[in-house]
């Protein structure tokens, strides 16, 4: 095989007069577009488009498109479905993250206990999470059902309960987070069984020895040792169910009222009407939220030493 | 010579790498031709239709029996009709036509439109004015009921953008033999309606008076404008007659208990069940139900679903009708060949073949009835019964429709479920309603 080289370029090369530094960075800057566009069509642009729009009065069936500053957020701090899914969305998060975390714990010490079959069960433990939710919210819908759901028929059996669930509106709220918590839990349990393995046997071997019994292991060895993955999971869950759409929505269709409704229902709401001005600013406010819980999780990383 | 020219490579290189996919991106962009975009936008390919295609947007399941009366039109006319599936919901309309419609474009040159994304379009000038477009032969087809929902719901000042080819409203169904076993009459007013209410209802065993579907979004505003319609009142206005039927519908729950307040979160599969179950004496359901029913062969039997005038209310025996019509987009790429579409199907001589042959195209019109009265079917006699008691109420109106039907459906399920009082409810439903016209 033989290799031969033109004697003379056939186009004038463009970076002749380049220097070799210059190079570098063209090529850097090259190699980083893509991932820069990504970020700027994907995050970016929606993000200052959702600014935007917030200020605007813009309903396309319903011209002109007009600027009027605060408006908006003047309109959803009177509006009432407003603030009710602002108040259930945080109660949702946050009694959710709360369970989530200390079921997830639970049965991540469950899971990391030698048994027999112990790998099956740790399988099966995955199912609620492994379940559509949409499917999850229907299937709750009739189980939840006050006129043909097992539950009600069984608490009513069992317990002589005669309550309403999805009809009553403190009840639907327990009903929806509680559905959420049994779906969410095994991810949960999942990434603090991982973390309960790092732990050497050896730290309770010691601690044993200087007396310390279950209780005092989990509350002095367990927990801190494993705050860093504690905090991380959490602030992932509170953010990620912030979003939270499908299972409110198809269990009661955010009511009875509004007292189910979350912000991305009447974000959704909004959109379908194409109020897309008015939609973007309860984004607005859901981005500020967010906001809050990121400087709250910033807060307990630097306190826990997460990122150290 | 050759030989020596080439480059045996031992890889892509970095370089080649690079000119490679800048030549790519410009030869896309040369051959994508930006006259195009510029000229017609991102939706280009809907504008490229020869000019003897129209096409016609309807939910598939229709489009047997529309395809069946095409033949003679495209025969007379030289174009050819394109069949496309229509969205199934008003909220699908508004999402699918609407960015299309707001920029000036179109991909269908006539559809089969909703009543919940209708009232959107026709005020934002998305679809053509038909007073000039269907002959008054055509309009005239309609009984007056029908005239006043196309003047009411269908129209702007009075200039109809839509014609009806379908025809929903509540139906009053009754189980007769279950009546006759206790002796008792079906009921024809609000209080004859408690007083059997009453008289059958046994709720340890589930048994109830009436029932209906009341569980958001929707359905519990179609039950509580149903009644708005029985009381004179005007649903969006948020008026006495709307405080009257919210009341009625929360005495009938709780303070009658003729009524489950499990239908709060009740859809329409449990409250068929429900009465196919033998738990309920009387209900209002869609004329859907019929087809339901009859399909449950075991169960059905003509005496179970007796259809009878709604019981009447402090304005008379009223149930309010709706319903998918047809619209051209004002920016249809084809619109003589559209208006020539929609003259021909809604003909008279056209409508009852469609009417014979799918219930999606069935609405009262005097050359159907006329057509069909012979048929047997049921539903063909209740609308016939309906319209000459003068039953059909013109849906209610809103521009922003959809938005106020929200607006009903929260504030009847606080006020049902003890969240608010009636008086609040009604001054927080024209607040509410009233921010929608801001």
């Amino acid at each position: 095989m033989t290799t031969q080289v033109l004697s003379k370029p056939r186009f004038r090369n463009p970076f002749a007069g380049m220097t070799l530094r210059q190079r570098f960075y063209l090529i850097a800057v090259l190699l980083l577009l893509p991932a820069i566009a990504l970020r700027v069509f994907t995050s970016f642009y929606p993000f200052i488009q959702t600014l935007y729009l917030s200020t605007q009065r813009f309903n396309p069936a319903y011209p002109p498109q007009k600027f009027i500053g605060l408006g908006n957020f003047e309109r959803l701090a009177d509006d009432p479905v407003v603030q009710a899914s602002i108040g259930f969305t945080v109660l949702f998060v946050v009694v959710s993250t709360f369970f989530q975390i200390v079921f997830g714990l639970a049965l991540a010490h469950l899971l990391n206990a030698p048994f027999r079959l112990r790998n099956v069960a740790r399988t099966l433990s995955l199912i609620p999470w492994a379940i559509p939710m949409v499917i999850a919210a229907l299937g709750f819908r009739w189980l939840f059902d006050d006129q043909f759901g097992m539950i009600p028929d069984v608490l009513r059996r069992v317990l002589g309960m005669d309550t309403r669930w999805l009809i009553d509106p403190q009840n639907a709220k327990v009903a929806i987070i509680a559905v959420n918590i049994w779906k969410s839990t095994p991810f949960v349990a999942l990434v603090l069984l991982a973390g309960l393995q790092g732990i050497s046997r050896d730290l309770y071997e010691a601690a044993r020895v200087d007396g310390a019994n279950w209780f005092t292991s989990l509350r002095y060895l367990t927990i801190p040792m494993l705050m860093p993955i504690i905090i991380t999971t959490g602030m992932f869950m509170l953010v990620w169910q912030l979003a939270v759409f499908d299972l409110p929505f198809l269990m009661t269709g955010g009511g009875p009222g509004f007292s189910t409704t979350v912000m991305a229902q009447k974000i959704y709401l909004e959109s379908n009407s194409l109020n897309y001005g008015y939609a973007a600013s309860i984004g607005v406010v859901m981005v500020v939220i967010v906001a809050i819980v990121g400087a709250v999780g910033l807060f307990l990383f630097r306190r826990f030493d997460v990122s150290e | 010579m050759k030989k020596e020219k080439q480059i045996v490579q031992k890889g892509l290189s970095r370089r080649t790498f690079l000119k490679g996919t800048a030549g790519s991106i410009a030869a896309a962009l040369a051959s994508s031709g930006p006259g195009k975009f510029l000229t017609q936008g991102i939706y280009a390919p809907a504008l490229i239709q020869q000019n003897n295609t129209v096409v016609f947007a309807i939910q598939e399941f229709a489009q047997p029996a529309i395809q069946s009366v095409l033949e003679k039109f495209e025969s007379d006319t030289g174009l050819t009709v394109q069949l496309e599936g229509g969205p199934v919901s008003g909220n699908d309309m508004l999402t699918r036509y609407s960015p299309q419609f707001a920029s000036g474009t179109s991909s269908v040159d006539l559809f089969s439109d909703a009543d919940d994304s209708s009232p959107t379009f026709m005020r934002a000038g998305w679809v053509m004015p038909l007073d000039e477009i269907i002959p008054q032969e055509t309009w005239d087809d309609f009984p007056p009921s029908m005239q006043d929902h196309i003047r009411g719901f269908l129209s702007i000042d009075d200039v109809p953008y839509r014609i009806p080819h379908e025809f929903a409203v509540g139906y009053f169904f009754n189980r007769q033999d279950l009546l006759d076993e206790k002796g008792l009459a079906i009921p024809t007013t609000w209080e004859e309606l408690v007083e059997v209410g009453k008289e059958v209802t046994d709720a340890e065993n589930d048994i109830w008076g009436t029932t209906d579907a009341l569980i958001k979004p929707a359905l519990l505003y179609v039950y509580v404008a149903y009644l708005t319609a029985q009381t004179g009142g005007k649903v969006f206005d948020f008026d006495e007659g709307t405080g009257e039927a919210l009341q009625f519908l929360y005495d009938m729950i709780h303070t009658h208990k003729i009524f489950p307040e499990t239908a709060l979160n009740q859809d329409y599969t449990a409250q068929n069940e429900l009465y196919m179950g033998d738990k309920v004496y009387f209900m209002r359901q869609w004329p859907f139900f019929q087809g339901v029913a009859e399909g449950n062969a075991e169960w059905y039997a003509p005496e179970k679903m007796v259809i009878s005038l709604p019981p009447a209310g402090p304005a008379g025996s009223k149930s309010w009708i709706g319903g998918w019509g047809f619209s051209i987009p004002t920016y249809a790429p084809n619109p003589d060949g559209a208006k020539a579409l929609i003259q021909y199907l809604t003909s008279p001589e056209v409508a009852p073949v469609l009417a014979e042959q799918q219930g999606f195209l069935l609405t009262p019109r005097y050359s159907i009835l006329d057509a069909l009265k012979d048929s047997g079917d049921e539903l063909i006699a209740a609308m016939g019964l309906y319209a000459e008691n003068n039953v059909f109420a013109p849906r209610a109106f809103h521009p922003r429709v959809a938005e106020a039907q929200t607006v009903v459906d929260d504030m009847a399920s606080l006020f049902l479920t003890k969240q608010a009082t009636l008086s609040e409810v009604l001054e927080q439903g024209k607040e509410l309603i009233a921010a929608l016209d801001e």
